[in-house]
C-alpha cells in the first residue's frame, strides 16, 4: 500500500521534539532503575559515608530472610485475590449495564468514578470505613457478631486491602468489558438462542470465549496493578501490618528501603519484584495468548 | 415438516408501527420470499417468526402451535443470518453441533446429522477449519449446514446472500433453491432483491411500510401486480406508469372507470407495429444502453415529457432525439387508480 509520506529536511527536529519525552523517560525511569541495579549489588555503611561492591550477597540474604519469603507469599496472594475479585464483580457488572446500555449511560459515568481516586485516598476511605474505633463497617459487623480489628487480625488486614484494592481497580476493568462486550455481534447471541442455548449457557459458551482478549488483556494490567500501584493504599491503611500480614514486596520495597534505610536490599527487592513482572507478562503472552486466539 | 400461519400481526417501536398487521398462510414445504425495500417491515417480520423480536399484537402458528410467548429455542426453527453469525471461536464441526448438543442429541446421531450436512453441502474437508479461514461463499455453507443438521419445522432465511459478490450470489441462490426442494421444508426467505425473489420463490409477499401489497406466485405477481408499488418494485428495469393524460385520447380509451394511471412493461413496448389492435404514442429517443442481447431505450413521450423505458430486442440502429412512434397492445395495459393505488381491472388476483 501506498502511503503518503512527508519528508522533513532538518535532521535535527526530529530528535529536537523526541527529546522532552527521552528526557522524562531517562530521568524519572532508565536512570533510577540503573541505580537500582547498581545499588542492589552494594552494601552502604549506616552513615552512608563508604559503599562497597558485594556482588549477589543482598540477594542471597533475601531468600534466606524468612521476612522476604513470607511478603512473597503474602503478594500472592494479594495478587490472586484482587485480580479475581476486581475482574470477576467488573464482568458481572459490565453485563448488567450491557443489557440495558442505552438507558444507562449515567450508571456507567458513576461505575467509572473511583478510577480517578488516587490510591492513598482510596485508602484512607477504606481505613475510614473499617477503622475499629469509628468505622462504619466493624459496627454493622459486630451486629452480625463478628468482631473486626484489622490492627491485630492478620486475615481480616488482608481482606481489607484486597477490598480496597479491587474496589479502586472494578471501574477500569468495567470500563474494558462493556467495550468488549459490545463488540461482541448481537447476531451471534440470537442465533444461540435459536440453538437451544439459554442465557446462562450462551454467556459462557458464546460471549465469555470471545471476551477473551479483553480477559486476558486486563488479566495483566490486574496483576501488574496489584503488584505495583497498591502502594500508597497499603501505605495509607496498614503500613504492611500487623504482623506482616500484608507486608506486600512493593510495600517490603519501602519500608526497607526508606523506613530501614537499608538501602542495598531494598534495590535488591525491587529488582526482583520487576523480574517478576517481566517473567510474569512474558508467561502470559506466550502460554495464555495463544489460546485466546480464534 | 410444518406450516406457518400469521393471523393479523402487529409490531411498534414505542409509537412506530413496523409492521402493521400481516396475514400470511404459508404451506408446508413451501418457499416463501418477504421482500420490499428496506424498512418496509420484512426483517421485522422475520424476527417475529423466530422470536427475535416480542409481537405487540397478533397470533404466529408454527405446525399449529401458537408459539408468540414461546423462546427462539422452543420454536422448532433455524436462522440463516445476513452476516451468517457462525460462532469465531468455534471450528466448523463445532458451528454444526452446537445447536443438537444443547439439545442433547446422542453423539452417534449428532455425527451422522453433520456428515450428512456437510455431504450435502460439499464441506466435509472444512470441518476442522475455523469460520475466518473461509471465504464468504464457504461461510455461507456453513450458516445454511448449521441450519439443516437441526433438521428444524421451518427455515428462515435473513437476506442470506447479500453479503456475497454477484457472481456467487446467483451460484447460492440456485443452491438454496435446489436444497430447499430436496429438503421440503416450509421456508421464510427475506431479500430486498426482487431478482432474488423472483427465481426462489414459490409464493412472493411484496412488502411496504409495513403492510402486505400482494401476495402471489411470481408470476402472477409479475403480471398482475394488485398495486401500483408493486408495478414499480418487481421487474428490472421498472414498469412504466404512465398518466392517462400523456397517452392522448385514443390511448386513454376503452380503460376501466377510475383509472389515471397505465402500466405497461418495457418490454411490451414495441418500436414496430405489431398485428391487431394497438396504441401509439409519438416520442423522441433520449438514450440507447445497449446490454449484450437486447438494449434499454430511453425515449420522452412528446407532449407530456413523459420518460419512458422499452427493452427492445438486439440493438436498434437509433439515433439520439430521433423521432419515433413506439405501440403497445390493449392487453399489456395495467389500469391502476393513483387515489387507491390498486388495479382497477377486476383481473388482479391476491
Amino acid at each position: 500500500m501506498q502511503t503518503k509520506r512527508t519528508i522533513f529536511p532538518n535532521k535535527l527536529l526530529p530528535y529536537v521534539l523526541l527529546a522532552p519525552q527521552l528526557a522524562v523517560t531517562l530521568i524519572f525511569f532508565i536512570w533510577p532503575a540503573a541505580q537500582a541495579v547498581k545499588s542492589s549489588f552494594e552494601r552502604e555503611d549506616p552513615f552512608g559515608f563508604r559503599t562497597t561492591f558485594i556482588w549477589f550477597e543482598n540477594y542471597t540474604r533475601l531468600f534466606s530472610e524468612p521476612g522476604y519469603v513470607n511478603s512473597l507469599g503474602k503478594t500472592a496472594i494479594f495478587a490472586v485475590s484482587v485480580t479475581l475479585l476486581s475482574m470477576s464483580l467488573s464482568l458481572l457488572l459490565a453485563v448488567a449495564v450491557n443489557r440495558v446500555l442505552k438507558t444507562n449511560r449515567v450508571y456507567t459515568t458513576l461505575l467509572v468514578w473511583p478510577y480517578a481516586v488516587a490510591p492513598v485516598v482510596v485508602g484512607i476511605l477504606w481505613w475510614f470505613m473499617f477503622n475499629p474505633t469509628i468505622g462504619i463497617g466493624p459496627y454493622m459487623l459486630r451486629g452480625l457478631g463478628i468482631d473486626w480489628n484489622h490492627r491485630i487480625d492478620g486475615t481480616q488486614a488482608m481482606i481489607l486491602v484486597v477490598m480496597a484494592a479491587s474496589w479502586k481497580q472494578i471501574s477500569y476493568n468495567f470500563l474494558f468489558f462493556v467495550a468488549g462486550l459490545q463488540s461482541v455481534p448481537q447476531s451471534l447471541t440470537e442465533a444461540a438462542a435459536i440453538d437451544g442455548a439459554g442465557p446462562f449457557k450462551r454467556f459462557w459458551t458464546i460471549v465469555f470465549p470471545l471476551l477473551s482478549p479483553t480477559t486476558f488483556f486486563l488479566l495483566i494490567v490486574n496483576i501488574n496493578y496489584a503488584m505495583f500501584d497498591t502502594f500508597g493504599l497499603i501505605d495509607a491503611t496498614t503500613n504492611g501490618g500487623p504482623n506482616q500480614a500484608t507486608n506486600i514486596l512493593v510495600y517490603k520495597v519501602y519500608a526497607d528501603g526508606f523506613l530501614g534505610l537499608n538501602i542495598g536490599s531494598s534495590a535488591a527487592q525491587s529488582v526482583v519484584l520487576m523480574l517478576i513482572v517481566i517473567v510474569l507478562t512474558a508467561i502470559q503472552f506466550r502460554y495464555v495468548e495463544r489460546r485466546v486466539q480464534y | 415438516m410444518a406450516t406457518i400461519n400469521l393471523v393479523d400481526l402487529k409490531k411498534s417501536y414505542g409509537n412506530v408501527p413496523a409492521v402493521k398487521g400481516v396475514n400470511l398462510s404459508v404451506a408446508d414445504g413451501e418457499l416463501i420470499v418477504l421482500v420490499g425495500p428496506s424498512g418496509c417491515g420484512k426483517s421485522t417480520l422475520l424476527r417475529m417468526v423466530a422470536g427475535l423480536e416480542s409481537v405487540t399484537s397478533g397470533h404466529i402458528e408454527i405446525a399449529g402451535r401458537d408459539v408468540v410467548k414461546a423462546e427462539p429455542a422452543e420454536r422448532d426453527i433455524a436462522m440463516v443470518f445476513q452476516n451468517y453469525a457462525l460462532y469465531p471461536h468455534m471450528t466448523v464441526r463445532g458451528n454444526l453441533e452446537y445447536g443438537l448438543k444443547n439439545r442433547g442429541t446422542p453423539r452417534t446421531e449428532i455425527d451422522r446429522r453433520v456428515n450428512e450436512a456437510a455431504d450435502i453441502l460439499e464441506i466435509g474437508q472444512l470441518l476442522d477449519r475455523k469460520p475466518r479461514q473461509l471465504s464468504g461463499g464457504q461461510r455461507q455453507r456453513v450458516a445454511m449446514g448449521r441450519a439443516i443438521v437441526r433438521e428444524p419445522a421451518a427455515f428462515l432465511f435473513d437476506e442470506p446472500l447479500s453479503n456475497l459478490d454477484a457472481k456467487l450470489r446467483v451460484q447460492m441462490r440456485v443452491e438454496i433453491r435446489k436444497l430447499q426442494r430436496r429438503l421440503k421444508t416450509t421456508s421464510l426467505y427475506v431479500t430486498h432483491d426482487q431478482l432474488e425473489a423472483m427465481t426462489l420463490a414459490d409464493r412472493l409477499v411484496v412488502m411496504n411500510g409495513g403492510l402486505v401489497e400482494q401476495i402471489g406466485t411470481p408470476t402472477e405477481v409479475y403480471d398482475h401486480p394488485a398495486t401500483l408499488f408493486v408495478a414499480g418494485f418487481i421487474g428490472s428495469p421498472p414498469m412504466n406508469l404512465i398518466p392517462t393524460s400523456a397517452l392522448g385520447t385514443d390511448g386513454a380509451n376503452g380503460l376501466p372507470a377510475g383509472t389515471d394511471i397505465v402500466g405497461v412493461r418495457p418490454d411490451a413496448l414495441l418500436i414496430q407495429r405489431p398485428e391487431g389492435p394497438c396504441i401509439a404514442l409519438e416520442a423522441t429517443a433520449d438514450l440507447l444502453e445497449p446490454i449484450g442481447g437486447e438494449s434499454h431505450l430511453h425515449v420522452k413521450l412528446e407532449g407530456s415529457g413523459q420518460a419512458i423505458i422499452l427493452s427492445v430486442p438486439g440493438r436498434p440502429d437509433i439515433a439520439e432525439s430521433a423521432h419515433l412512434t413506439i405501440y403497445a397492445r390493449p392487453s399489456e395495459l395495467h389500469p391502476f387508480s393513483s387515489q387507491t393505488g390498486r388495479r382497477t381491472d377486476t383481473v388482479a388476483k391476491s
